[in-house]
């Protein structure tokens, strides 16, 4: 029986421009699923950002509940959503965001440097992260120096590092060429299905979408369909 | 986060931006600076005063007086204050008083100082011997008396520059020169008549033999002074009554109450204590007076120029401060897209406001340590040109102004950097990682 990471139960997101209210999410319900790569697709507009944002709490639901890990986060306050999101969430951005100023591995501890991890520990940890994502080599590089692919593996470490239940990624291929594209994918899938760890990808791409165990479509702020593309026996896959 | 990675990032972040961090901070070296010399100068101001006042005695030392009468009439409020007899029963109150050091009566008489043909009037002073370094008497040749000495005087320069030959008219020692008198070494003698040496002298009455131990510099208001032990002088003024009752034109024989002194010594062994203890002493419906009561006054004449001095400094700080606000909510401009991306990895409220707050602690700081080296060179500068032109408007700068000096620059960074702060705590993660 596989356990639902995250419920979501009947979330509107309602965005006042002027006059104009805009439902970017509409009612909407879901479960996720423990260890499941959940693929969110859709049409710029459909609302699947919004829906990304909502889990992640980063934006509040103007009505309904999500519950992550038996907790409400519609009712969290920003502190407390700050710690939940050191626990237990990692990201992987479109445009890799990392800051400039740091080192690769310097980037890829930060979630341990906001977690108080001692230095020795955190370096060795991130080091193993670089080593799994092929950048072991560049670990002293600041971001400038290196190549779209390589940042978006430095981001994809990060997100990764902290061995977080869930990993959210919005458009995690958006700037990349198609060889990279599959690269990564493979990169984050794989490490996402070797410690059992939930993913949820944002995409307009219907071929990311073939990495997905479900595929959830959305339109309008409501979802059209759901795919289930392999059977979920757990680790097996 | 850590302490340890606050700076690495805020160091880090600074570095990125170096000219304008190095601008900023430039602001605040200026601000320290100025704020450091002007009150150097002012504490300068006031040490050169206290050097001035010491040369006329010992700050440390305050001279008490019997209760005036008059003081008592004038003051109608004084006429319900107990007075107190400056008696030897005050003597030991004063030794038992806290901080004080040493006490002595001091007994008073003009004579004259004899040396072979030569005399000298002085102001002859009797205190208790064993006080006598302590009530802020130097030598500059010889020793001062000790508790051991029963006899023997510590001479004024003065008084030995000034030594004449009475026998001689005005005129005559004039041309005469100055006296040759080795006063250590030849043999001394003193007498209250004052008449002698001339025709009118007493020639019954035989100079006191005495040796001189020392001799005081002209430095200080001692150059005129001869000082004795006190019993000494006890045995002095005793025979000097006998003698002026013996003598026939005796009228003019004061009754002199030997219980009370007419003056007394309380030596403070600390300096910010005297005033305190001097209090306590007008407390017991005494007359006390010090040289810190001068010193005081001198400080008090100047205080209006310190405080202005000292505004101006904060003037040039409180523009720097403003320097430090601009730089960090540009700062917080720049870097809104870094703000979001770290909320979003974990980042609590906290750690973004101390991050924020790091930096402009640092860019205080930093301005507050060139700050204070470039005050030493500024301090070494205008003690140089006050040195050239005899000027007392010198510059000191004591540790404790280095020290806070580099804290207040450091609050003052925390304090330009808190608004800022702030507002980079309350942006919303999401807007700020969807700025480009």
């Amino acid at each position: 029986m596989t356990k639902n990471i995250i419920r979501i139960k009947n979330v509107t997101k309602i965005y006042r421009m002027g006059a104009e209210t805009i439902a970017a999410v509409n009612g909407l319900s879901l479960d996720i699923r423990q260890g499941e790569v959940c693929c969110l697709l859709g049409k710029s507009g459909s609302g699947k950002s919004t829906l990304l944002n909502l889990i992640a709490g980063l934006e509040k639901p103007t009505s309904g509940q999500i519950i992550f890990h038996k907790k409400h986060m519609e009712r969290m306050n920003e502190d407390q959503l700050a710690h939940f999101r050191q626990q237990y969430i990692g990201f992987v951005f479109q445009s890799y965001n990392l800051l400039p100023t740091l080192t690769a591995l310097e980037n890829v501890t930060l979630p341990l440097i906001f977690r108080n991890v001692p230095v020795q520990e955190r370096n060795e940890r991130a080091m193993e992260m670089l080593r799994a994502v092929g950048l072991e080599s560049r670990a002293n590089h600041k971001p400038s120096e290196m190549s779209g692919g390589q940042q978006q593996r430095v981001s994809i470490a990060r997100a990764f590092i902290n061995k977080p239940q869930v990993v959210f990624a919005d458009e995690p291929t958006g700037n990349l060429d198609t060889k990279t594209t599959y690269e990564m994918m493979d990169l984050i899938t794989g490490l996402a299905k070797e410690n059992h760890q939930t993913l949820v990808i944002v995409t307009h791409d219907l071929e990311l979408s073939e990495y997905a165990d479900r595929i959830v479509v959305m339109m309008d702020g409501k979802i059209e369909r759901i795919e289930e593309r392999k059977k979920l026996g757990g680790e097996k896959s | 986060m850590s302490i340890r990675d606050l700076v690495m990032m805020a160091v880090r972040n600074l570095w990125k931006r170096k000219l304008r961090t190095f601008l900023t901070v430039l602001g605040v070296v200026i601000g320290t600076t100025s704020i450091v010399v002007m009150v150097s100068i002012g504490i300068g101001m006031n040490e050169s005063f206290q050097k001035q006042v010491e040369e006329w005695g010992s700050l440390q030392v305050i001279d008490v007086y019997p209760s005036s009468e008059y003081g008592m009439s004038a003051n109608a409020n004084n006429m319900k204050k107990k007075t107190a007899a400056l008696d030897a029963a005050a003597v030991e109150q004063f030794r038992q008083m806290e901080y004080v050091e040493a006490v002595s009566p001091i007994l008073r008489e003009s004579m004259l100082l004899i040396c072979g043909k030569y005399v000298s009037n002085a102001s002859f002073i009797g205190i208790d011997p064993g006080a006598m370094e302590a009530l802020g008497y130097k030598v500059e040749e010889g020793r001062t008396l000790t508790a051991e000495d029963k006899e023997g005087i510590v001479v004024g320069r003065a008084v030995v520059e000034q030594m004449y030959n009475p026998k001689l008219s005005w005129q005559m020692q004039m041309q005469a020169g100055p006296p040759e008198i080795d006063i250590m070494n030849d043999k001394v003698t003193m007498t209250f008549d004052w008449d002698y040496g001339t025709k009118y002298a007493d020639k019954k009455l035989k100079p006191i033999k005495t040796q001189v131990l020392g001799v005081m510099p002209n430095s200080g208001n001692n150059g005129y002074s001869v000082v004795m032990p006190i019993k000494q002088m006890e045995k002095i003024q005793k025979e000097k009554a006998k003698w002026e009752k013996s003598n026939s034109s005796g009228s003019t024989t004061q009754k002199q109450t030997k219980k009370e002194y007419q003056q007394v010594s309380v030596k403070v062994g600390e300096l910010n204590r005297v005033q305190e203890v001097q209090q306590q002493i007008k407390d017991m419906g005494l007359q006390a007076t010090s040289l810190t009561d001068q010193l005081e006054a001198m400080k008090e004449t100047t205080k209006m120029l310190r405080i202005m001095l000292g505004a101006i400094g904060a003037v040039s700080l409180i523009v720097a401060a403003i320097g430090i606000t601009n730089t960090m909510v540009m700062a917080i401009y720049e870097r809104t897209r870094e703000i979001g991306i770290m909320k979003v990895i974990g980042a609590s409220l906290r750690d973004i406001k101390l991050l924020f707050l790091t930096e402009a602690a640092f860019i205080g700081f930093a301005g507050g340590i060139v700050g204070i080296v470039t005050s030493f060179l500024m301090s070494q500068v205008v003690n140089w040109i006050a040195a050239k032109q005899a000027s007392e408007m010198t510059s000191s700068i004591p540790l404790w102004l280095y020290l806070s000096a580099v804290a207040f620059a450091t609050v003052i960074g925390i304090l330009s950097g808190y608004l800022p702060a702030k507002r980079a705590m309350k942006l919303s993660a999401l807007t700020a990682i969807k700025t480009e």
